[in-house]
C-alpha cells in the first residue's frame, strides 16, 4: 500500500532535494543523504596539503624544498623510479588506482594535485 | 594476486630498452600494490611500514640500474634481455612472497632488517667506498 502510494506520488511530483514530503518525504531525503556520489569531493587545499605531506615524507626529498609547484625530477633531483614511487605513495594515501597512461604524465606536484582533485573516487 | 599473475603471460623478449624500462616500472607498481597484502600475510605491521617497503623495493631495483647506463665499461652494454631476466627473477620472488611460500623470518631478514650495513650497498662493482674495507674483504692481512 505504501509503495503504491509512493510510486504514484513519484510519478506526478518533482521533488527538489531539500524539500521533504509528508509521509514518504523522509524516506526520500534519507535515501538521498545516504548516496555518496559527488557530495564528498575533497577540498582543494586539503588535497594540496596531503600531497605535500606525502612528498615531504619521502626519504630522499629535502622537506624545505617542497612547494606546491615543485617538479619531481627537475627541482627535487629525483629520477624516474623515484617519481613512480611518489605516485604509488599518492595512490596509497588517497586510496586510488591510477592507470599507467595517466601515471606517466604525473611529473610534478601541481599535476598530481590536479589529477587527484579531479578524480571522483579520491578519499 | 591477479596483478602478479598477469605478468607470466607477457612475452619474454623486450623489443627495446624503452620497453624494458616500461616493464620495470610496471613490475615496481605491481610490487607496490601487493604491499598491503604482504603486510597482512606476514604481520609486518609493527616492524615496518608500507613506505619503508617501497623504499626497499626501489633500492633493490636500483641495484641493477647500472645495466641501463653503459658508461665506458664494455662489459655492461645495454641488454634488454638481461633486464628481462632480472625482471623474471624479481617477479618470481614477488610471486613466492605473495603466495606465502616464504616465511616471516625470510622477509624480515632479506628486506626489513639491517638495510644499512649490507656489504653490497657499498657500491657497484666499479665504485668502492673505502680502501680499508676493500682490503678487509679481500683478506685479513
Amino acid at each position: 500500500m505504501a509503495s503504491a502510494l509512493r510510486s504514484t506520488i513519484l510519478r506526478h511530483i518533482r521533488v527538489p532535494i531539500s524539500h521533504s514530503l509528508s509521509v514518504n518525504g523522509s524516506r526520500l531525503t534519507a535515501v538521498r543523504s545516504m548516496s555518496s556520489h559527488g557530495d564528498d569531493h575533497l577540498d582543494k587545499q586539503e588535497v594540496v596539503d596531503r600531497v605535500l605531506d606525502v612528498v615531504k615524507s619521502f626519504p630522499k626529498v629535502d622537506p624545505s624544498k617542497v612547494t606546491p609547484d615543485v617538479h619531481f625530477q627537475k627541482d627535487l633531483g629525483l629520477d624516474s623510479l623515484d617519481t613512480v614511487e611518489i605516485v604509488m605513495a599518492l595512490e596509497e594515501e588517497f586510496k586510488l588506482e591510477i592507470p599507467d597512461k595517466e601515471a606517466d604524465k604525473i611529473d610534478s606536484c601541481p599535476l598530481a594535485v590536479e589529477y587527484i582533485y579531479n578524480h571522483p573516487m579520491a578519499s | 594476486m591477479a596483478s602478479t599473475m598477469k605478468y607470466v603471460r607477457v612475452p619474454p623478449n623486450s623489443a627495446s630498452l624503452a620497453e624494458a624500462r616500461q616493464r620495470v616500472f610496471e613490475f615496481f607498481k605491481t610490487a607496490c600494490r601487493s604491499i598491503p597484502s604482504i603486510m597482512e600475510i606476514y604481520t609486518l605491521d609493527d616492524v615496518t611500514s608500507p613506505s619503508q617497503l617501497r623504499s626497499v623495493i626501489s633500492s633493490e631495483i636500483r641495484k641493477n640500474a647500472h645495466i641501463t647506463n653503459p658508461k665506458m665499461d664494455q662489459l655492461q652494454r645495454i641488454e634488454p634481455d638481461v633486464i628481462d631476466m632480472l625482471l623474471f627473477k624479481g617477479t618470481e620472488e614477488l610471486c613466492n612472497i605473495v603466495e606465502h611460500s616464504k616465511q616471516r623470518h625470510h622477509i624480515l631478514g632479506q628486506y626489513v632488517l639491517n638495510r644499512e650495513d649490507r656489504t653490497h650497498d657499498i657500491g657497484n662493482k666499479d665504485q668502492g667506498a673505502s680502501d680499508f674495507l676493500k682490503s678487509f674483504y679481500k683478506s685479513n692481512y
